[in-house]
């Protein structure tokens, strides 16, 4: 197997006035082409840092990140804009919706900014993410699993190689939180790689792996290869 | 989808700010586009009734300020008068072409539609001078004769108003004498179509001014003569004489201040809308800053985003121009009211010019605003990085 996503040595600081705030310590994480790995760990151990240095929202202060196969770290703006476009799906807590397009314009809209004319990539998704019936639906008739489905929708029209989610179910109940990992194991199963930053300790079992971040450095992966998960086999 | 559908969109989420918005830009432009278009028509409008007068120069009594004589040009009376000897003095003078006498006086006539005593204008004239003076008069009947007696020629508006028709015999004067109505003027559009004109004797014996005169309406042959010719009337003893030119520019500037006051109006319309516009900007750029991030995750641009606030910006100060443009046309003439009270001197024709160039003045000028105003938003939210937009960092 091929890494697709290799981070080493990550550390980001941030200032806050003269205070300097280590949200990130020497961090090694690596992703092979196709797994489902989450990340979890205490409010402020870096997760969502980690997430948007690999994600190419934001720089490292020291060391590196490559991703499939090239060099992010010292990429000019307009080369990661590229990158996130093509390469990268982002899925965040809060969805994100534009209140007045439709679930079909939202999943549409990447494809406004990389230009993509086809739009036949569109139903194959509603589909994917279980929305087939409710395309023409706005965020507001919609509930808030329905919401992320479409968010999770957005993320994968430029078919891009990973998918990097931020709490995806951190405003959704129980319930509608395991249907949104059940839609993120069937999209891994189908090739997809995720990376899912969670609090929810039972959610994040159900990935092939599971790090541990605390006070900014990898405290620990887990293979929790429950059984029933059904990917006994694959490793 | 394209960036106006989305930009579309967007301003959806606030209709109400969105629409208000608009219409504070619409106020704006219509305000512009009135004032403009006023300003432009009085000065035509303020031409074309110099033109009309037919004369160069006009000779005054000594002692009528310019405003008088301003005001005579449609149909003010003075209280002075020179004497019918200074015609043949003005006349005598190297370079008139032609000198046309004039006597003006008022009367008030009860209006039996309305019960109101309105104001009537006699000029007693000269025929053949004053055909020389406008050459573009035409009449229904005919013209009288200067020795004629108890005859007398009117203007079209006039004859309309008070059911005049040629040949009609009809009491005028203080005795009520028989008086004929041999003539109607065709319509010149300016003060002539509103008075009454007689042989000038006549007018003198009704109005017991013998011998008197109230103007002298110059025409010269050489143009670039004017001044002289002015130089040298003002040698006869009673008489100021008072170029067209001189006369333009105390008109205008006894309006100069009134338009000058305008176009301050309209500045500041323009600045507080323009500032109106950026704050609304500023505003739904700041509460979007996380959105922004967002986009940004999923693909867009520094660029992209800046295209789209533009974009909203300009459907914003484009719909308000049309808006303001078709506002200002629709209430031309309750604006041009409004001014012409406002104003000391105003043209009788209406002065409100619309013009197709001004109609895309005014459309391109707010698509200028919209450029203006749109540019620091939008520079401000592409130059996020996507860290500051996603931890919503704009201040
Ligand atoms: N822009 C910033 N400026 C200063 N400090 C920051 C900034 N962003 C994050 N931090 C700090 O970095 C540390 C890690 O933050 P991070 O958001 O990655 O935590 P997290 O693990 O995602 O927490 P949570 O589970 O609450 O989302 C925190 O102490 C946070 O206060
Ligand atoms: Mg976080």
């Amino acid at each position: 197997m091929t890494a697709i996503l290799e981070a080493s040595g990550l550390t980001k600081i941030y200032r806050r006035g003269r205070e300097e705030i280590r949200a990130l310590k020497e961090v090694d994480f690596t992703v092979e082409e196709g797994e489902f790995v989450s990340i979890i760990g205490p409010s402020g151990s870096g997760k969502t840092a980690l997430l948007n240095v690999i994600g190419c929202l934001d720089t490292p202060s020291k060391g590196r990140v490559i991703l499939d196969g090239t060099e992010t770290t010292k990429m000019k703006e307009r080369d990661l804009v590229r990158l996130r476009r093509e390469k990268i799906g982002f899925v965040f807590q809060q969805f994100y919706l534009i209140p007045t397009l439709t679930a079909r314009e939202n999943i549409e809209l990447p494809l406004l900014f990389s230009r993509k004319g086809e739009r036949g990539r569109i139903e194959e998704i509603l589909d994917m993410v279980g929305l087939s019936d409710r395309g023409d639906h706005l965020p507001g008739q919609l509930s808030g699993g329905e919401m992320q489905r479409v968010a999770i929708g957005r993320a994968l029209i430029n078919d891009p190689k990973i998918i990097l989610a931020d709490e995806p179910t951190g405003n959704l109940d129980s319930a509608t939180s395991r249907m949104i990992f059940e839609l993120f194991r069937d999209l891994n199963r189908n090739g997809l790689t995720l990376v899912i930053v969670t609090h929810n300790l039972d959610l994040a079992r159900q990935a092939e792996k599971m790090y541990t971040l605390r006070d900014g450095q990898m405290a620990g992966c887990e293979r929790p290869d429950l059984p029933g998960n059904g990917r006994d086999g694959r490793r | 989808m394209n960036f106006i559908t989305l930009a579309v969109k967007n301003l959806m989420r606030r209709k109400g700010r969105t629409g208000l918005t608009i219409l504070g830009v619409a106020i704006a432009i219509s305000v512009l586009f009135s004032l403009i278009a006023l300003n432009t028509g009085y000065e035509i409008e303020l031409n074309r009734e110099m033109d009309s007068f037919g004369a160069h120069i006009l000779a005054v009594p000594k002692g009528c300020p310019y405003e008088a004589a301003s005001l005579m040009i449609h149909g003010g009376v003075i209280p002075k008068y020179l004497n019918i000897s200074d015609l043949e003095a003005v006349r005598s003078i190297d370079g008139v072409e032609v000198a046309s006498p004039l006597l003006m006086y008022q009367f008030y006539k009860r209006d039996e539609a309305t019960g109101q005593n309105n104001p009537h204008i006699v000029y007693g004239i000269k025929i053949d001078d004053m055909r020389e003076i406008k050459p573009w008069w035409r009449v229904e009947g005919r013209f009288f004769e200067d020795d004629e007696k108890k005859v007398k020629v009117v203007g079209r508006e006039l004859a309309e108003k008070e059911n005049l028709t040629v040949g009609q015999v009809m009491p005028f004067g203080p005795h009520r004498e028989d008086f004929t109505v041999v003539g109607i003027l065709e319509r010149t559009g300016d003060q002539d179509d509103l008075l009454h004109f007689l042989p000038l004797e006549e007018a003198q014996r009704l109005s017991n001014k013998e011998g008197k005169i109230t103007t002298i309406s110059v025409k010269v042959g050489d143009l670039g003569r004017v001044g002289a010719v002015a130089v040298e009337m003002e040698k006869i003893p009673d008489i100021q004489a008072v170029t067209m030119t001189q006369i333009m520019g105390t008109i205008t500037n006894l309006t100069g201040s009134a338009r000058s006051l305008l176009m301050t109006v309209i500045s500041i319309a323009m600045v507080i809308s323009a500032f109106g516009i950026l704050n609304t900007l500023l505003m739904s750029v700041n509460e979007r800053t996380r959105e922004f991030g967002m986009l940004k995750a999923i693909g867009a641009s520094g660029l992209d985003i800046g295209k789209m606030i533009m974009a909203e910006t300009l459907i914003i100060t484009a719909l308000g121009g049309l808006l303001g443009t078709v506002m200002a046309v629709a209430g031309s003439t309750i604006i041009e009211g409004f001014v012409k009270g406002m104003l000391p001197y105003a043209p009788l024709g209406s002065f409100i010019h619309i013009t197709p160039e001004l109609v895309a003045f005014s459309l391109l000028f707010s698509v200028g605003l919209g450029i203006v105003c749109g540019i620091y938003p939008a520079f401000k939210s592409s130059q996020l990085t996507p860290m500051e937009a996603i931890r919503g960092g704009l201040e």
